[in-house]
């Protein structure tokens, strides 16, 4: 792995619940352009990790972090003001959650916060986005239209169009497609592979399957600790660490 | 053992049974002794009319040019170069308006103070020049109408709410501007900023006794602090204030609850976009919270509608109608409980009643509208 291609670097990462200890010592390198898929039981710590990445975990109170996240190679933490990072590293959510407005608004919506455009230039960017979630099709006669009238599978791509829309470096994924059945879940893995073209991904999944289908990358975790990091292929053909072995191989999980 | 089970099942719901039937019939039999006893004032003039009669010494002046106007055939006098027929009451000698023609002249009427006065049809004629029109016969009234300028002594008959329903319109608005940015920004700092914890657990705990201690302790309070060491003066103010303390608990746990309704997953998503705390507020906290406030208004509109004992007090209990929030006025509630206690006027005050119903009636149904519209 270059080094210039990390674009971050989790290191000696801990984190606690008031006295719970959620992650043990991480260390990991997450590489430009790639997919990358965290596994683990529930509570395992993964979606905490993710979420410490974008510091979506000051907002809950009570909660304490050591060790150091970089993103292009400067701290996130104390090199960034929160709310440029969060530009910079887009969010989707387990359950689809667009915004109780129209198609439209929910796309602009991350626009509006940070960047002054003109009506010409928010419609293109609503078009881009849209396309760039493989949504366009489906939605652009009824961009006026409520968004929580969109099925479940589209509300999930729009949230990814929403998150696209102000062009950020990486995209965390928390269980995308947990709440969505198989045809959808089949449409967002298309649209994950696509994405890595221009984005980082970094994505928080129940589903082996779906790690060992769409991911470069798959770390996977225990109680907190980062068992094993590899690519994906080595992991799921040639575990190094037993528990690993027994998680991949439906032992216990 | 399953007969035992029925018989007790078949007792207890006869008893919810007659418990309803009580409460449908005190309820309903109110109703009915209210708009029996006060239907018959109720008109059109009853909402446009003032309280009190009033009399005035009205100017009216006809330069003679040969305006024609419609003809009314059904006075006792018309005189057509005014433009205005003249009848007898029926119970008394003087005479009143009966018909007025389109742009009649006596619309143009000026009284002692220079102001126009408009005379209405209805209104008594008691002197024409300073002669009492008692004293004259339909002849010579109708000679006096030669004249170019005439002086009218001119009593228009009150008896309607038009004052009450300005004074309690004006606590209305006064009232919700006061009290709708203060509660929903403590009810938004209770919920989003506050940390959990002793401080947030006092204010809930007092806001919570406020909505139980009986409005004329408010009244009492208000007199002392508005009326009294404020210097505001019984005024639509004081009343708005003190109402406004009354209002506030209400606003502020109903504004709290659509708050918490809000799905942490909007807020989530917001700030996962970069927004700061002040444009989630702004753009997804508030705009989901609008049919809580909405709800909270139409509350607090009912509330202001039916007080009175915090009112008696702060606002006053003459029936005029208030100039501005620093002048005195009553509202219709006060003003329903001062006719009884005044005047045992069980008519005037039932016909206030019904009006209060009626707006209460539209209230709730209005509410249940935009539950209805906001919520599905």
């Amino acid at each position: 792995m270059n080094a210039k291609n990390n674009i971050l670097s989790i290191d000696n990462l801990d984190f606690y619940y008031g006295d719970f200890k959620a992650l043990d010592k991480i260390n990991m390198n997450i590489e430009s352009n790639s997919v990358t898929a965290f596994i683990g039981p529930s509570g395992c710590g993964k979606s905490t990790l993710l979420r410490t990445i974008n510091r979506m975990n000051e907002l809950i109170d009570n909660t304490r972090l050591d060790g150091k996240i970089k993103f292009d190679n400067k701290n996130a933490y104390l090199d960034y003001e929160v709310i440029e990072l969060r530009k910079r590293i887009g969010m989707v959510f387990q359950k689809p959650n667009p915004f109780p407005m129209s198609i439209y608004d929910n796309i602009v919506y991350g626009i509006k916060l940070h960047y002054k455009k003109s009506k010409n230039e928010l419609d293109e960017i609503v078009e881009r986005s849209l396309r760039g979630a493989a949504l366009w099709d489906e939605v652009k006669d009824r961009l006026k239209k409520n968004a929580l009238e969109l099925s479940g599978g589209q509300q999930q791509r729009l949230c990814i169009a929403r998150a696209i829309a102000i062009e950020p470096e990486v995209i965390l994924m928390d269980e995308p497609t947990s709440a969505l059945d198989p045809i959808a879940t089949a449409k967002i893995e298309e649209l994950i592979i696509r994405l890595k073209e221009k984005y980082t991904i970094v994505i928080v999944t129940h589903s082996m399957h779906q790690a060992a289908r769409i991911s470069d990358y798959t770390g996977f975790f225990l109680t907190g600790k980062l068992i094993e990091f590899d690519k994906t292929e080595n992991l799921f053909s040639n575990p190094k660490n037993n528990k690993t072995e027994d998680y991949i191989t439906g032992r216990f999980g | 053992m399953q007969n035992k089970r029925k018989k007790k099942e078949m007792i207890i719901q006869l008893i919810i049974k007659i418990s309803t039937l009580i409460a449908v019939l005190l309820l309903s039999s109110i109703t009915i002794f209210i708009v029996k006893n006060g239907y018959k004032k109720i008109n059109l003039d009853y909402f446009t009319s003032d309280y009190n009669d009033k009399t005035v010494y009205v100017d009216v002046e006809n330069n003679h040019t040969s305006e024609h106007y419609d003809i009314s055939e059904t006075d006792d006098i018309f005189i057509d170069e005014w433009g205005v027929g003249i009848s007898k009451l029926n119970d008394d000698s003087n005479y009143y308006i009966s018909y007025l023609a389109k742009n009649s002249i006596f619309e143009n009427g000026v009284d002692l103070k220079n102001e126009p006065f408009k005379i209405k049809v209805g209104d008594i004629i008691k002197k024409i020049d300073k002669v009492n029109i008692a004293d004259l016969k339909n002849k010579d009234i109708e000679n006096m109408f030669r004249d170019n300028n005439l002086e009218l002594k001119i009593t228009r008959n009150g008896g309607g709410i038009y004052p009450m329903l300005i004074s309690t319109l004006m606590l209305i608005f006064l009232s919700l501007i006061i009290t709708i940015p203060i509660g929903v920004g403590a009810a938004i700092y209770l919920v989003e900023y506050a940390k959990i914890g002793k401080l947030v657990n006092i204010i809930r705990f007092a806001t919570e006794s406020l909505a139980g201690i009986p409005s004329i302790v408010y009244g009492l309070f208000g007199m002392i602090l508005f009326v009294k060491f404020l210097g505001i003066g019984q005024s639509i103010l004081s009343g708005s204030l003190t109402l406004s303390i009354i209002l506030l608990p209400t606003v502020i746990r109903t504004t709290e609850e659509t708050l918490i309704t809000v799905p942490s997953s909007y807020k989530e998503a917001s700030y996962a976009l970069g927004a700061n705390r002040l444009q989630t507020l702004v753009k997804i906290i508030i705009p989901n919270t609008i049919s809580g406030i909405i709800i909270a208004v139409i509350l607090s509109i009912g509330r202001i509608v039916g007080e009175s004992a915090a009112l008696l007090f702060t606002v006053g209990t003459f029936a005029k109608i208030p100039q501005n929030i620093f002048d005195s006025g009553t509202s219709l509630t006060v003003r329903a409980f001062m006719e009884v206690k005044e005047y045992a006027a069980v008519e005037s005050a039932c016909a206030m009643g019904i009006v209060l119903l009626a707006i209460v009636f539209i209230l709730n149904i209005s509410t249940k509208i935009i539950v209805k519209k906001l919520k599905l």
